[in-house]
Parts: structure tokens; sequence; C-alpha cells
């Protein structure tokens, strides 16, 4: 050190003040010194380098008077060798001082004067025995009661800096920090860290967002254009004003149920609350069939898939079998203990979906008539969807998934049967739309509820995801058709709509905007395959010429006679 | 054999280090995500744990977790660390909104002679995790409805004798909620062969 040849004063700042309060009092001469000393410079080590190399200053006294113009921490820290950093001074200044923290290594002050009270020892805990160590040679307690110069000093610059010291260890009892820490739930052998930076703030202004959010159902979706009606494509035209428009009073607006279908033999079946009725096509004839007990309504409704017969499904949770022709019930099934918002028929097993996230299959020959029962959803089940062939099935739920089954029924062993064959997890709200390809076996739709308004195309052998379409809203329902590579999807706000893509490309050929007044909830395709019939909340039925039938097929006509009706044709 | 025990037990902490600190980046995104931390354009959709999950895509953000993260894990690999909270403070009272503890315990190695230490399938911890992270997303229909902005803080509750990387982690405060104040949920819990996570999440509500 280059400051030894000034004076043989010991070099630490702490061997010398514990010297110099026990032996060396502050005499008025030096005082005098002291005072015509250039005080401008700050640090410790400069101001001895200023004394003149005659001046037998003590290097102590000037130290401390120094020191009061800077903080007690920063120079004591000096001499310990303990960086401080700007952090721990703007903690100390907040005031956050713990046990165990930085401010408690840093060796200083609380400890250098000991109070003569006997206790005081006793209660020594660890940081404080440390604090001894770290000063080997600091006197014991001086005997008298003088006012310590280190003391008061400290006391100024503390009202300075707002700095507070920890409660010392010295005059608290261990007891005492046990209830402390008790009480303010700090673990003592614990340490609270905190990251130093505080976490970015959003990069997005979070007000612009929320304004954003709130508006987005609306206007910002991909797939939606300009506020125009309809929009189909150059090269197709498509008739986008519906061909015909029932009546269908009571019709409920309720995304989970399925309340519309076509049979192969032209007859729309539909129901109106707690009533379901059949339209005839080919005479327009309307008939009633059947009424939910009190205080339920119907919740799907199935023709089978030759047309003979009808299932309904209520809400109660029973299954009624009507004769289409003979108008008449055939059975009623029981078993669910929730409504049964979807049916699907593969010959002569109808499978239903539940409000608990089961699906059933029944043999509606058989008196004991559920079959199997699977489990893979966690709510309710509001599509289902056999494939044709009847080998797979596919099912969509309240809990986001969907779910392919090879849910033959008989030689397969009862776990194979149980299990999904596929699980997808993609979409991020209900699945009500499903549909099985026609023409491509493998390829399954299924289109996802408000927060989702995702179609997205599965292939049920390699359970690969092919291709996905956004669209402007919630996706009601989506239907191949059997001719063309397109398909055609329902959806509910904004747009009310009815859109046709073509498969794979995604082209859009059509969108009908504002097909109904309100959400477009159910959609059954016509036999032929031409047609399509819409029902909505808005309390109409209407049917849409979508797809003209193959030229070479044009001889056989749609069967749909476009005649008057006994509902009100508007 | 002493030998070989002790690699592999060396090998399945890291495992399971890296599995634990996976599942906190996911459990944190999710729940700044679904408490509105953050504006959720600022997130999008991946794939993880047989599910889709919102994970920011806000590169601030980002860095900031991974830094965290990063020493969230040497800790783990120290056994270190006991408790990690994500705290949603609300931003113009600096109150605690939600304190998300996280409980981490080692469990203990079994002894030498019980040799059969049949290790917990990946797909079951997974399965786990996930139901975790559903029943984050569920909370929203208990959690009180947060409308004004919050910021977030996640605290490190360490062992005394912790390696801290000076400057980056200092001592603060526990950020708690009054008792009489706080209700507290506790959540599932999964565990890896070596560690134990235990969720809780602590609402202030002044019902």
């Amino acid at each position: 050190m280059n400051f030894t040849n000034f004076t043989r004063t010991p070099k630490t700042p702490t061997h010398g003040r514990s010297r110099s309060t026990a032996r060396t009092p502050l005499s008025p001469s030096l005082a005098a010194g002291l005072n015509s000393l250039n005080i401008s410079n700050s640090s410790p080590t400069l101001t001895r380098k200023g004394v003149p190399a005659g001046d037998i200053t003590n290097p102590f006294i000037v130290n401390s008077s120094k020191s009061r113009s800077s903080s007690p921490v920063k120079r004591v820290t000096a001499g310990s060798g303990l960086q401080v950093n700007a952090q721990l001074k703007r903690q100390a200044s907040s005031g956050v001082i713990r046990k165990g923290g930085p401010e408690s290594r840093l060796d200083v002050i609380t400890l250098d004067y000991h109070a003569p009270r006997p206790e005081a020892k006793r209660s020594k805990s660890q940081s404080s025995l440390k604090r001894d160590k770290a000063f080997p040679r600091e006197p014991s307690v001086p005997p008298s009661g003088n006012a310590d110069r280190f003391i008061s000093s400290r006391g100024d610059i503390d009202v300075g800096t707002g700095y507070q010291p920890a409660p010392s260890s010295a005059d608290s009892s261990p007891g005492h920090i046990m209830r402390l820490a008790e009480a303010t739930g700090i673990p003592l052998n614990k340490r609270i860290l905190g990251f130093h930076e505080a976490p970015p703030p959003p990069s997005s202004d979070q007000a612009m967002a929320t304004q954003r959010s709130i508006i987005r159902p609306l206007y910002s979706r991909t797939g939606t254009a300009g506020s125009t009606g309809a929009t189909t494509n150059k090269s197709r035209k498509i008739r986008t004003v519906a061909e015909r428009i029932l009546d269908a009073p009571g019709m409920m607006d309720d995304y989970y149920i399925n309340l519309l279908d076509w049979s192969c033999n032209n007859v729309v079946g539909v129901a109106l609350a707690e009533s379901a009725y059949i339209w005839r096509g080919d005479v327009g004839q309307v008939s009633h069939v059947t009424e939910a007990s009190d205080g339920h309504w119907v919740t799907s409704l199935k023709f089978s898939n030759d047309g003979a017969f009808l299932a309904v499904g209520f809400s109660s949770g029973s299954i009624e079998l009507w004769d289409v022709e003979g108008n008449r019930k055939l059975r009623t099934m029981n078993g669910h203990q929730a409504q049964v918002p979807s049916l699907s028929w593969h010959e002569h097993i109808l499978s239903s979906g539940c409000h608990d996230g089961s699906i059933w299959h029944h043999d509606v020959r058989i008196a004991n008539h559920k079959v199997m029962e699977l489990l893979g959803h966690h709510g309710e089940v509001c599509g289902l969807q056999w494939r044709d062939d009847g080998e797979l099935l596919a099912s969509g739920g309240n809990d986001n998934v969907v779910n392919i089954w090879d849910a033959r029924y008989g030689d397969v062993t009862p776990d194979t049967r149980a299990a999904a064959k596929w699980t997808k997890r993609n979409h991020t709200a209900a699945v009500k739309a499903l549909a099985w390809c026609p023409w491509q076996p493998t390829l399954l739709a299924s289109g996802g509820g408000t927060g989702d308004a995702t179609v997205h195309f599965w292939n049920s052998t390699t359970g690969a995801r092919l291709h996905s379409l956004k669209t402007p809203g919630q996706v009601t329902s989506v239907k191949f058709s059997p001719h063309r590579k397109e398909f055609m999807s329902t959806h509910g706000l904004p747009t009310n709509g009815i859109m046709v893509h073509a498969y794979p490309s995604m082209e859009r050929i059509a969108e009908i905007r504002d097909a109904h007044d309100a959400r477009v909830l159910y959609s059954a395709l016509a036999p032929g395959g031409e047609m399509v019939a819409t029902a909505a909340a808005d309390e109409n039925l209407k049917f849409w010429r979508l797809w003209e039938a193959p030229p070479k097929k044009k001889v056989e006509k749609p069967k749909v006679p476009m005649e008057e009706s006994i509902l009100s044709l508007r | 054999m002493a030998q070989r025990q002790a690699t592999r037990g060396n090998i399945s902490l890291k495992g399971s280090t890296q599995l634990v600190t996976e599942f906190f980046k996911y459990a944190v995104n999710t729940i700044l995500f679904q408490r509105g931390v953050y504006p959720s354009d600022d997130f999008h959709m991946v794939k993880k744990y047989g599910q889709t999950l919102l994970v920011t895509q806000d590169l601030a953000l980002e860095n900031y977790l991974d830094r965290i993260l990063a020493q969230v894990n040497k800790w783990l690999l120290t056994g270190s660390v006991t408790q990690l909270v994500l705290a949603i403070i609300a931003k113009e009272s600096r109150t605690t909104l939600e304190r998300w503890v996280f409980d981490i315990t080692l469990t203990e190695p079994p002894s030498d002679e019980s040799a059969p230490t049949h290790s917990k399938p990946e797909s079951e911890i997974q399965e786990e995790i996930r139901y975790i992270l559903k029943q984050i997303v569920s909370t929203v229909t208990f959690l009180p409805i947060v409308d004004e902005p919050t910021v977030f803080n996640i605290l490190a509750y360490t062992s005394e004798s912790a390696d801290v990387p000076a400057d980056e982690w200092v001592d603060t405060d526990p950020l708690a909620i009054e008792a009489s104040k706080s209700q507290q949920v506790k959540l599932r819990s999964f565990s890896t062969d070596v560690h134990r996570i235990e969720a809780m999440v602590a609402y202030r509500y002044d019902g």
C-alpha cells in the first residue's frame, strides 16, 4: 500500500476506530488542524493523500469526520470487500432488510457498540457471531457509558438516507424471532428471491388489444370479406337466395342439439320445441310425430339409413323409435340419465351421444337394447356420425375433442371397443359439425364452435390432420357434396351464413351471408345431393340449391317438388 | 453397483429437472394467458402434453422467462429451491391479487435394499401435468375477475445455502396476501421419480 510511509497508524479503519475510541480522545489542536484540511475529497484514501507528509494526523479521525458526508454502508462495505451496487443501495433505501439478505452480510455497525447489558451476549445469534469474527481485535465493551461518536454520527446519517438498520439480533430473543417469522410467514432458514428485473410490459398496447378482442368476433376474423351479402366464385354461379322457406315456429336456439334431418325417402324431420314433425317432400304434407313429456323437449332426431325409421332423442334421456310410413311408435329406449343431443344410425345399430359424455350403441332389434358404451368424452357429445360402411364412428364433444372409434360391433375385444382409435384435441371449442366424405372414405371433417371456428380435415387411417380452414364464425355443421369435390358449412355469428369451399384447395366457391336472421344451427343434405335444408333460431326452415347434379344424372331430376305445402309459404 | 446406481440417480435427476422446468414454463404461460396479464394476441397455440397450450410469442417476455427458468433449472439440480411463486399484482395499487404457489419437494430416494424402483412412465407424468394445466384453465370459473392492469412477479424460495447469482436474484418481499382476505384452493399435484410438485392458488377475496 502506498500510504504506509505517511504514518504508522493502522491501515484499516476498523482497527483505528476501536483504538481511537478507547485511547485517543480527540484533542482540540487536532480538531483545529482538521478544519484546515481540504475536505472536498470524498474518499478517505484521497483525503489521506491530501494530508501533508509532515502532518501527524490520526487518519482515523480524518476518516470518521469525512465519513459524515458519505453513507456508512458504503464506507464499511468498501472495507469488507463486498461490492455495493446500485441494486443494494436502492434496496437499502427502500427499507427492505431481511435476515440473511445482503444487508446482514455487510458486517456493519449494528454491533460495534455493546451495551453493558448482561443479556446481550446470551442472545447472540449467528449473525452477531459472524461479526465478532470479522472484528477479532475489537476491544471488549467500553465500560463507560460515554456517548459513542459512531453511534451519534450514524444516527445523523440514518435520518438523512432513510436507512433503517435491521433490528439487531442482540435485542430480540430467539423466541421473538420465531414468533415474528411465523407471523410474517417468512421462513427463517429460507430466502425469498425475486428476479432483479421487472417483467417486460406487454409489447402491444393492452387497451387496444382489449378493444380489438371485443370487436374481433364481428370483423377481424379471417375469411370475412366486405359486407356484401353473398359472394360466389367467378366460374360458378350458385343461387344465393333460398328456393323455399318454411315456417318453423319454436325452433330451439341451442348449439348442442341436432333438430333437422332429411331421409333418403325425401322426408324432412324437424323438431320444434317439444314436438317432432315430418314433412314429406314429395307431397308437401306435414305430420306430427311425437311429443316430449312435460318439461322436456326434443334434442335430436335422425332417420335410419333406409329412411323407414325415425329415432327421436329427448332431454329426459329417452329415445323413441317411430315408423315413418305408418306413423306409429315402435319402442322407447330408456337408460340415458341426461339429454340425448346426437344420434347416428348404422343399419340396426343406433348410436346415441349423451350429455354426460357417454356414447351408447343400441341394437334396436332386441329387448336389451344397450349393447355397448363408449367412454371418451368429458363433455356433452354433440356431434356423432357413422361412416357409411359402419367401420368407424366419429364423435365430437363439448370437451373440444374429436374421437374416432373403431366401433365395429361384435368380433372385437372389449378393450379395443372401449378406446377411441384417434383422439384429436386440436379444436379449442365444442365440436358439433362432423362429416365423413362420400368420395374419400378416410376423410373426416370436423368443425369447432365459437372460440375455434375452424374446420379440420383428418385422415382416419393415419390420424393425420390434412387441412385446416379458418372460418368467420362458429361452425354448426359441415356437409360434403356427393357429386363435387366440395363441402358446405353453416355458421353462427357474425355472418349467419352458408359457405361452400372446394376440397382440397380450400378455395371459396360461395358464401351466403345472413342466410338466416339468427345463427344457422342445423343443416341436412337432400337425398339427391343438390339441395341443403337449414334451420335457425329465426324459426325458418330454408332450402338452398347449392350443387347441381352432374349432367349425366340430370335425367333423375331432384325429387324435391317445390309445390304447395301446408306449412306457410313465403 | 453403487457407482451405477449413483449415475442413474444423477441422470434421472437431470431428466426430472428438465421435466419440471418445462412444466413451469407452460404453467406460467398458461396462467399469464388465462389471467390476462398479457394480451391474448401475444399468445400462440402449441401442442404439448397431448393438448393445445397457449405460449407467449412476445420476445421480451420469452427471454425474461427463459432467464428465470434457466436459474430455476440450476437450483432444481442442486435441490436448493423449495417453492416457486407466481404473484399477480395490481399495477396501480401494487397489491397482490393472486399467488400461484408450486411447492417442490425432493422425494426421498428409496433405500438400497428395496431395489425394484419402478420408474414412473412418462405418459403417466404427462397425464398428471395435463390435469394440472387443465385445472389452471378451469380456475377462471371461481377466481375473481381481474379488471385492472396487472403485472406478475416470480419468486423463488431457496435454502439459505443456495447459490445465488449476484445482480440477478435479490432477496425480496414474499408478496403475501393478508390471511384474512385470502382464499386458498389446492390444485392437483404431479410427481416424477425425483420431484413432487404441488400446486396451489391463493387469491384476494374481500367477500
